[in-house]
């Protein structure tokens, strides 16, 4: 870093009283991790997005009483926040069976593992007062824990409520000890109550134990999962350490009480701040370095090499370096060379370098001043995905091999886990002074449901696949497509050609769909976003059913413009395709295809359909998205059946903030579904079923609380006399257990159609696990439904079937996906919402599935 | 042994020191680490593990013990020793073991024999006579380091503070002034082959210089050194500590360690020479006047200030950067890392693609193809 500029943008120094690099454990991590399942992974390593944004006014300490203090993403456990919320003894159907019968048995393995327990067996809470009171919790603990009573026995202590596996002979037992300081302490320890194993406490309580258990095994413990930092696997090209690693919980299943490992990895970077600012300064425009040297950095999560202690990167001062001085807390002054030359003996070779300042977590019941703390950034590694890594297809591509594991290499470390559990001696001993028994990998019986039917215009076809039947309906009609007349294509002067091409293929793909596409109106534009606008602008008129964009270049506000343009002020279906796509040789057809399709459906058209026994039925799908641009503010997708055939929808998305509950706006949504079907329908449907998605951690108590009986009431009050058969289906498409299936000597994932409702399941819940798509690298993570409401007494074998026919209506893709079809394209429309249009599109379009 | 809040002074408010006197002791045991550089260093009485946290930064020091009465304050505070992502990300250049023992001083445990330094860190202060009269055997007889740090407290600068306690700490069984300290001290190197320095650390208030430090310190070098015999034997002698805990840290001298460390330094350089090649290919295509050369020429030997022309230059043939072994080993880090050519080539073979002799690393230009469409779910959004 020779000569590098040292730009001193902002001349104020700041003040430093409150720089405190204290040396406590490393606690809080709370950046991205890969997940290595196929489908987590794309949302996990986009987490970066979620990082809050950068404070403003970083300036002096303590002058922002309460300005601005950051929570940083609190995450607890979901399945901690969920204990207690018991929804299935309100379903009478279901109160005593929940399996359902229909389909074809197999043998599948888990990543579940026993828990044995003495028969009753209890846990013993107690209460433990000091007297004097002590204030430090450290003192509390050790006096407690030196005390003879304790010695050698099973005890968790926090400083005020100890846990124990033996009952101790008095309810209330007086203890006294003595200080270092010769402080005389009375403790009185009063038994509060006895846990059975599974109740709330309990569960959590083992799961501290697993925590310790895992410590013991010399695995690393960063956010919530355990890594094995001794094995890492290296990728050199990319920078990229990954550490392999469990996420690791303890639950009461159906019957049991269940250790799951789930196989994760931690993204490391093998990169400095310094490093990485040296290699951004000499690959940049260097007047611009500042700027994008923040762009790039502000909000990253980095590691300090001395301390393993992680902080958010809020600002860079550049006219600090390390030859300045600071005041450390006892009021000397050092400058950071010398601090860190004294501290950890670590001598910095740029003294010219910034200073990266972080904002400090306030403590508990602090008066809001805001601590900051300077770091060196030859010091600090990077950590996570960086926005540019994660749009970089080809890390992410040797990320996926690495981190996608089959399900063979997953079983192998599974076992080797489970071995290392039971042979580590000290993970023994901690087992068995709590009589804990760590018992074998469950197996379990699954079902796999009938496959279905795709129907057609005049042809029903049995896909070779059901994870993609695009050859098998390749010389069927669809079900209804609309004449394409008056349309436009809008294409720039040098994408011409592609633009003829591309509608010459349309042509030739459409006719045998049964799609008639007319000659559409083709224009010419300047290859820039204004010059694209004003030819729509011109040429669009009311008659106009769509708009082909052929875009030069991947310019995202190019896109943008146009979907908000097609979207807001003159609503209009679009569809834009990059030029570049079309330059490709030979793949011309099946982009045609896929084109052609999707155009149906931005018309209003229906390419296929599946056998829906029930009449009268309207499905829901509901998710949240976020706004990518406004933060604080939540998009509510909502698409609803239009028809019992379920081929068409009515779709609405509205913006709120977050601080208002999504409830509030369903009755909106609703009403619009209901009145769009009494228009079709002349009556309103008999039944509705809601599938819901994007349901935080920890929202369900919300979701069953104050979202249900708002959706009931909405209904009532639509028509005094209507009473719809509800049910109200809670969708996770992450969730703790991995099946897989013994197929010719090894270890595959399970067939599509797969159900699981015994045993992974929960028994305070009306739940089912459905394996509705197909990975082709790694392994299936199952799709959880919850039934949380549910009085169209449906069986729990028609349930199952209904949601898995429903996983095959997405006419983005031909074939299965992993979510039932509503909820996909609820999906999809938040997504095209937050990302693009950042307003509700305009209620003429709410007929078509304008957002594919 | 004593609390963490106790183990500082018990300063009294009219008297306090900046830094504290705790801090200073370490700071005292510290400089002393980075003067005479010790490999195998023990603290007895380690405590709460402050000061073996603070000797664990060292990069000389290779085995770290710390060694308790209090079992239970030690697997408190272990976690302080502990690996972090950071050692494993940047490996120290050599090992360290650290080792806690619970045990009491005057036991003769083997596992402390053969160091190059032994603290005792406040600690003869908490000893009852009969250990205190064991004490030099085991320490100075027995145990033999190379070189001793004692420090106690001086009670002639007691009546300073205005406390009305006896000691300074509840737990200190007697405290020596310096004639006291200095004449147990001068005995016991004596008789065992040690001379010994005395200093201290807390400097009296004007006024009061007469009664010298606030904490005194003993410096203890062995004048014989041990022969390689009797340190043999009594190592079969059986051990009285039980360990708590022993933490193993990466180092370079594990070759995963070794390869990993080296691949990456190969990997940054090859891709910078790669983007600055890269760059000046385009320069040159864009616009084709002359002060291209003057562009890549400053960059190729950027970091570099010897002669550059007798190394082998990286050079392309068709689509294909080629960058000489020799030329990477030119890199100071690299260099340094691996030791020689052949090492180098050892450490990257399997993580690079080397010309067919095995002079060179080959790295593609043309970056591979872009996202293919096939496998994807159709998405409008793809299509853009």
């Amino acid at each position: 870093m020779t000569g590098r500029a040292r730009v001193r943008a902002r001349g104020l120094c700041r003040n430093l009283e409150s720089r405190n690099l204290g040396q406590s454990q490393a606690s809080s991590w709370n950046h991205p991790v890969v997940c290595d399942s196929e489908a987590s992974a794309s949302t996990s390593l986009l987490d970066t997005d979620r990082i809050p944004q950068r404070f403003k006014g970083s300036g002096s300490a303590g002058d922002g009483a309460g300005n601005t203090l950051i929570q940083r993403g609190g995450k607890t456990w979901n399945s901690f926040l969920e204990l207690g919320i018991h929804t299935r003894e309100k379903l009478a159907h279901v109160r005593d069976c929940k399996t359902g019968s229909s389909g074809a048995p197999v043998k599948l393995v888990t990543n579940l593992f026993n828990l044995g327990l003495p028969r009753e067996w209890h846990l013993f809470q107690y209460h433990v007062v000091f007297t004097p009171d002590l204030a430090s919790k450290r003192l509390r603990i050790a006096l407690l824990y030196s005390h003879s009573k304790f010695l050698k026995k099973a005890k968790v202590f926090d400083g005020t409520m100890l846990f124990l596996s033996e009952k101790l002979e008095e309810k209330v037992t007086e203890l006294s000890g003595e200080t270092q300081k010769g402080i005389y302490v009375t403790i009185t320890i009063t038994l509060i109550s006895e846990l059975p194993s599974s109740s709330p406490t309990c569960i959590q309580f083992f799961n501290i134990i697993f925590k310790k258990i895992l410590r013991k095994l010399s695995m690393y413990q960063i956010g919530r999962n355990f890594y094995s930092p001794s094995d890492p696997v290296e990728i050199p090209q990319h920078k990229l350490s990954l550490w392999p690693g469990f996420a690791i919980s303890v639950s009461q299943f159906e019957n049991k009480l269940m250790f799951t490992a789930n196989v994760t990895h931690k993204v490391l970077r093998n990169e400095t701040v310094l490093e990485f600012m040296a290699d951004l300064y000499n690959r940049k425009d260097k007047s611009h370095f500042i700027e994008t040297c923040e762009k790039e950095l502000l909000g990253c999560i980095v590691l300090t090499r001395y301390n393993n202690r992680t902080y958010r990167i809020d600002d860079i001062d550049w006219s600090v370096k390390p030859t300045d001085a600071f005041q450390k807390r006892d009021g000397t002054k050092i400058t950071y060379f010398d601090y860190y030359k004294q501290q950890y003996d670590i001598s910095l070779s740029d003294l010219t370098q910034p200073m990266l300042v972080s904002q400090l977590k306030s403590k508990g019941t602090d008066s809001g001043e805001v601590r900051i703390a300077h770091l060196v950034p030859e010091l600090c590694f990077l950590t996570g995905l960086s926005k540019r890594v994660t749009s970089d297809f080809r890390v992410m591509k040797d990320l996926a091999t690495e981190t996608h594991l089959n399900p063979i290499c997953r079983q192998q470390r599974l076992s080797r886990l489970a071995d290392n559990i039971q042979r580590n001696t000290e993970a023994r001993f901690e087992l068995e002074t709590w009589g804990l028994q760590f018992g074998c990998q469950v197996s379990l019986t699954g079902r796999v449901v009938p496959s279905e039917k795709i129907l057609m215009q005049d042809s029903i076809c049995q896909p070779m696949s059901a994870a993609d039947w695009s050859r098998d309906m390749r010389h069927c009609k669809l079900l209804g497509a609309q004449r394409l007349n008056n349309w436009l294509i809008v294409c720039g002067h040098r994408n011409e050609d592609a633009a003829e091409s591309l509608l010459s293929c349309l042509r030739r793909v459409s006719e045998p769909m049964g799609f008639l596409v007319g000659q559409p109106k083709i224009i010419k534009a300047q290859e820039n976003t204004a010059a694209f606008i004003r030819a729509i602008q011109q040429h669009v008129n009311p008659d106009v059913q769509l708009v082909l964009c052929v875009l030069p270049s991947n310019q995202k506000d190019c896109y943008d413009s146009i979907k908000r343009f097609l979207s807001l002020d003159h609503p209009v279906p679009s569809q834009c395709v990059l030029a570049q796509t079309l330059s490709r040789q030979g793949t011309m057809m099946s982009i045609a295809t896929k084109i052609a399709m999707q155009v149906v459906c931005k018309l209003g058209g229906e390419l296929w359909a599946v056998e829906i026994p029930l009449k009268s039925l309207m499905v829901v799908g509901i998710d949240v998205g976020r706004d990518a641009c406004a933060r604080g503010h939540s998009i509510v997708g909502f698409v609803a059946s239009s028809n019992s055939r379920i081929t068409r929808w009515f779709s609405r998305c509205i913006l709120q903030s977050t601080k208002s509950d999504i409830a509030d706006c369903l009755k909106v949504c609703m009403k619009g579904a209901l009145n769009k079907w009494y228009r079709y329908n002349h009556c309103f449907p008999t039944r509705i079923i809601v599938y819901r998605d994007g349901v935080g951690d920890g929202q369900l108590q919300t979701i069953v609380d104050y979202e249900v009986p708002q959706l009931l009431s909405s209904l009532r009050d639509s028509n005094s006399s209507y009473s719809p058969k509800v049910s109200v289906i809670v969708v996770r498409k992450s969730c703790v257990p991995r099946f897989f299936t013994e197929m010719n000597r090894t270890l595959q994932n399970p067939p599509l159609g797969t159900v699981i409702d015994s045993e992974a399941t929960r028994p305070e819940w009306y739940d089912f696990y459905l394996i509705s798509q197909a990975a082709y690298q790694g392994t299936v993570t199952p799709t959880y439904y919850n039934v949380i409401y549910d009085d169209n007494g449906l069986k729990p074998d028609h349930m199952q079937r209904l949601t898995y026919k429903l996983c095959h209506l997405y006419y983005n893709w031909p074939g299965l996906i992993k979510i039932p079809a509503p909820c996909q394209y609820a999906h999809k429309l938040t997504f095209l919402v937050g990302r693009s249009i950042h307003r509700e599109p305009s209620i003429e379009l709410a007929d078509y599935l304008f957002y594919l | 042994m004593v609390d963490s809040h106790v183990r500082g002074v018990q300063v009294k408010e009219n008297i306090k020191f900046t830094p504290s006197l705790s801090e200073q002791r370490h700071k005292f045991v510290l400089d002393f680490v980075r003067k005479h550089k010790p490999q195998k260093v023990a603290d007895l009485g380690c405590a709460n593990c402050k000061l073996l946290w603070r000797l664990k930064y060292h990069e000389s020091i290779e085995v770290l013990a710390g060694l308790d009465i209090d079992e239970n304050i030690l697997t408190r505070n272990i976690y302080r020793l502990h690996t972090g992502a950071g050692d494993y990300l940047d490996p120290r250049e050599r090992p360290l073991t650290i080792t806690l023992y619970h045990g009491s001083v005057v036991e003769k445990d083997p596992c402390l024999l053969g160091f190059d330094l032994i603290t005792c860190i406040e600690l003869i202060e908490h000893l009852e006579a009969k250990e205190l009269s064991q004490f030099p055997e085991v320490i100075f007889g027995f145990f033999s380091p190379t070189t001793v740090i004692i420090s106690t407290p001086n009670s002639e600068f007691n009546p300073l503070f205005s406390g009305k306690t006896l000691f300074r700490h509840p737990d200190h069984k007697f405290e020596w002034d310096r004639t006291q300290f200095q004449s147990w001290a001068l005995d016991a190197a004596r008789h065992y082959g040690y001379s010994v320095e005395f200093t201290g650390l807390g400097e009296p208030p004007p006024g009061a210089e007469a009664v010298g430090f606030c904490t005194q310190i003993g410096v203890f070098v062995k004048t014989i050194p041990n022969t390689v015999k009797s340190l043999h034997d009594e190592k079969t002698i059986e051990c009285a500590h039980t360990t708590v805990g022993t933490v193993i840290y990466p180092s370079l001298k594990e070759e995963k360690y070794l390869r990993k460390a080296v691949s990456n330094e190969v990997f940054s350089q090859i891709l910078k020479m790669k983007r600055v090649l890269l760059e000046s290919l385009k320069m040159k295509n864009d616009n084709d006047n002359s002060d291209e050369l003057e562009f890549v020429k400053p960059k190729c030997d950027e970091s570099k200030n010897d002669p550059t022309e007798e190394i082998p230059k990286p050079f392309c043939i068709e689509n294909v950067f080629y960058v000489p072994l020799e030329r990477l080993f030119s890199f100071p880090k690299i260099k340094h890392l691996c030791g020689d050519l052949e090492t180098l080539k050892m450490l990257i073979a399997n993580e690079v693609m080397l010309s067919s002799d095995g002079s060179s690393v080959m790295i593609n230009t043309v970056d591979e193809e872009d996202c293919d469409l096939s496998d994807n779910d159709g998405d409008d959004l793809r299509f853009v």
